[in-house]
């Protein structure tokens, strides 16, 4: 009995803790807190990438139609080069985040964004020292990694531990935030995608009267099981493997309820529809007298 | 007894049916400010959005309480971020944003930082006055400070001529004062500018050291010309640029210094909120640095070789320095 109780209480907390390190919670001024989705290292990284090869890239074109055409004296061009590849530098990236609301041209593409970690609004000020920090950060170790070679014995040893603590921050931020991040007190997030998502109790309304259940027989679940339901119910429901997988679980379903109705193989998608929106319906009705189930060890919490 | 299945009558799908429309709205709002931007909508639109903006922070948290249809609940959060993030999008324009940081920002940031400034300006002084001592006792000292493509030929073992004509050459073309201006602007010293400036989240031990060392190596400089006689003209030709660019890397380095005071020092508050505290004057000094040495290299791609007597470098370099602390102490004053 002891070990089952455990049980919840750490499940519980796994998923608190992976949250906790996944979502990002700011409160705008109006009060209600919103959820915004951390952005992972790798799609930073992929960006910057990007950015990178946008910006060489650019670099380079100018190179060649410079030459090409002829335009320019040598010194002249030299000059020229020079100022072109000190714009790509960092006043790339600040008037980009400027102008596009803390999106990169590499950002926009990885659906990334930068915000202010104070649910604030982004100022001048945070985009202008985040992405100076990006000298000490991305340009002096790229440099770094090429000049590797050509080092002697302690210069080596104290690039190495550059680029070890250039890496190893944002790892083990608590925010994943790199240096210049914590400096302007920014974020960056995935970019919210808005995807429209259909009631899916109208679904159910055409099945009719076909399955009943009793008041006790949703007593069983919490909001945790009914919303992984939910996910099965607006997957794909073509195809072999999507058929099997309700039946598994309406078969799981109705053997925790002790649901003693027939339901016939080619039935499973319509019981479990039917059975969402009336587990939905009770558990909507008991959150509003105050009772929020959270998951299916509910019965096990209030027991203590 | 069997539940009736038309009597199914979520309160959250009435809820959904009734709000929906506005939801509707403002997402065709939201998507068509992220096109356009905010100036792309009318008046009554942008009325619209902060109107259907507050209703739908209102259905988001009313759903938060009364719905469990995870989909609804998280097409709620992403509208309501989306158009948070449209809202709360920066208003100012570029060009306000400049005028501000130049009539305000940068001086009340200088003024606010005097002990990061003492720490960047005594540094280099303290190095340049170890450096000329050291070089004044034995001459092969400059070796040790000075990196051989620096120095040019302008080591001690050169003749007073030879000195005398790096001070006073006439290599100037207008063709080659533009490449040697952009040359010199991003080569060695705004390298040493935005690594003093950005080396100092490391506890201010490296900008400490290469400020110093930028010292010595002006002290090495200076002595080598003093010992042959040179000492008024090398002070004219350092004067002309010098005066803003030292003063510029001396900026960067107290820029360093605030960072690294920060993580030093952080008092009462955790590292990483005092280094968003001091980052803001931070940034501001090394934005005048960045400044100050665009404006050294101007004068020294075009002036120092167009000007060739040591008094018009000296009142132009210090006048252009006294032009510097004028701005910075006068401008921005807010009245009491």
């Amino acid at each position: 009995m002891a070990k089952r109780k455990k049980t919840p209480v750490q499940y519980a907390a796994a998923l608190e803790a992976r949250e906790a390190k996944q979502i990002l919670r700011i409160t705008p001024p109006e009060g209600v807190p919103l959820r915004f989705e951390r952005a992972s290292l790798m799609a930073r990284f992929g960006a910057q990438f990007l950015d990178l090869l946008f910006t060489y890239g650019m670099l380079f074109l100018i190179v060649l139609v410079v030459f090409w055409s002829g335009a320019m004296f040598w010194d002249t061009a030299m000059a020229f080069f020079a100022v072109t590849a000190f714009l790509l530098r960092i006043p790339y990236y600040i008037l980009t985040e400027l102008v596009w609301n803390g999106q990169t041209l590499g950002k926009r593409i990885a659906k990334l964004r930068v915000i202010a970690q104070n649910g604030r609004r982004l100022e001048p000020h945070q985009v202008v020292v985040r992405n100076l920090m990006k000298e000490a950060e991305v340009f002096t170790p790229i440099g770094l990694i090429f000049s590797f070679e050509a080092a002697n014995g302690w210069v080596r040893a104290v690039m190495a531990l550059w680029l070890l603590v250039v890496i190893l921050v944002p790892i083990f931020s608590k925010q994943s935030q790199r240096l210049g991040d914590m400096i302007a007190g920014t974020v960056v997030i995935n970019n919210p995608r808005i995807q429209v998502a259909f009631e899916l109790t109208e679904a159910s309304k055409a099945v009719g009267d076909r399955f009943a259940f009793e008041p006790d027989q949703l007593e069983h679940y919490g909001r945790f099981e009914l919303q992984s339901l939910e996910q099965i119910l607006r997957e794909n429901s073509q195809g072999k493997d999507a058929f099997d997988r309700d039946v598994k679980v309406a078969a799981a379903i109705r053997k925790k309820i002790g649901y003693t109705g027939p339901v016939q193989a080619a039935e499973s998608r319509a019981f479990l529809a039917a059975f969402y929106a009336e587990q939905r319906a009770h558990l909507e009705s008991r959150q509003m007298f105050g009772d929020r189930r959270e998951n299916k060890y509910h019965r096990s919490e209030s027991d203590n | 007894m069997t539940a009736q299945r038309d009597q199914i009558d979520l309160r959250s799908v009435r809820f959904r049916k009734e709000r929906e429309p506005g939801w509707k709205k403002l997402q065709a709002l939201v998507e068509r400010a992220e096109r356009t931007g905010l100036h792309g909508l009318s008046f009554e639109e942008a009325q619209d959005l902060t109107a259907t903006y507050r209703q739908t922070v209102n259905s988001l948290s009313v759903a938060r309480e009364i719905s469990l249809d995870q989909a609804l609940l998280s097409y709620l959060d992403n509208l309501t971020s989306r158009a948070y993030l449209v809202i709360y999008a920066p208003q100012a324009t570029l060009s306000g944003l400049l005028v501000k940081l130049f009539t305000k920002g940068i001086p009340q940031a200088v003024r606010r930082s005097a002990p990061a400034l003492l720490i960047g300006f005594g540094l280099m002084l303290f190095g340049a006055l170890l450096g000329y001592a050291l070089v004044q006792q034995d001459s092969s000292w400059f070796y040790t400070f000075v990196p051989g493509e620096l120095a040019g030929d302008r080591g001690p073992g050169a003749s007073r001529a030879a000195l005398e004509g790096t001070l006073f050459g006439e290599e100037a073309t207008p063709q080659n004062a533009l490449a040697s201006f952009a040359a010199y602007l991003f080569s060695h010293n705004t390298q040493v500018a935005i690594l003093v400036f950005s080396l100092g989240v490391f506890w201010c031990i490296p900008t400490a050291l290469l400020t110093f060392y930028n010292g010595t190596l002006l002290g090495a400089f200076v002595a080598v010309f003093v010992e042959k006689g040179l000492g008024y003209e090398v002070f004219g030709w350092l004067s002309i640029h010098g005066v803003t660019e030292i003063a510029a890397i001396c900026v960067a380095a107290a820029g360093g210094a605030q960072l690294g005071l920060a993580t030093l020092l952080p008092g009462r508050m955790t590292r990483k909120d005092a280094l968003r505290v001091r980052g803001r004057d931070a940034t501001k000094l090394f934005i005048l640095a960045g400044l100050m040495l665009i404006a050294a290299a101007i004068l020294e791609g075009f002036f120092r070789q167009l000007v060739q007597s040591t008094e018009l470098r000296l009142a132009i370099g210090w006048g252009i320095g006294a032009l510097w602390v004028i701005w910075l102490t006068v401008a921005g004053r807010e009245g009491r």
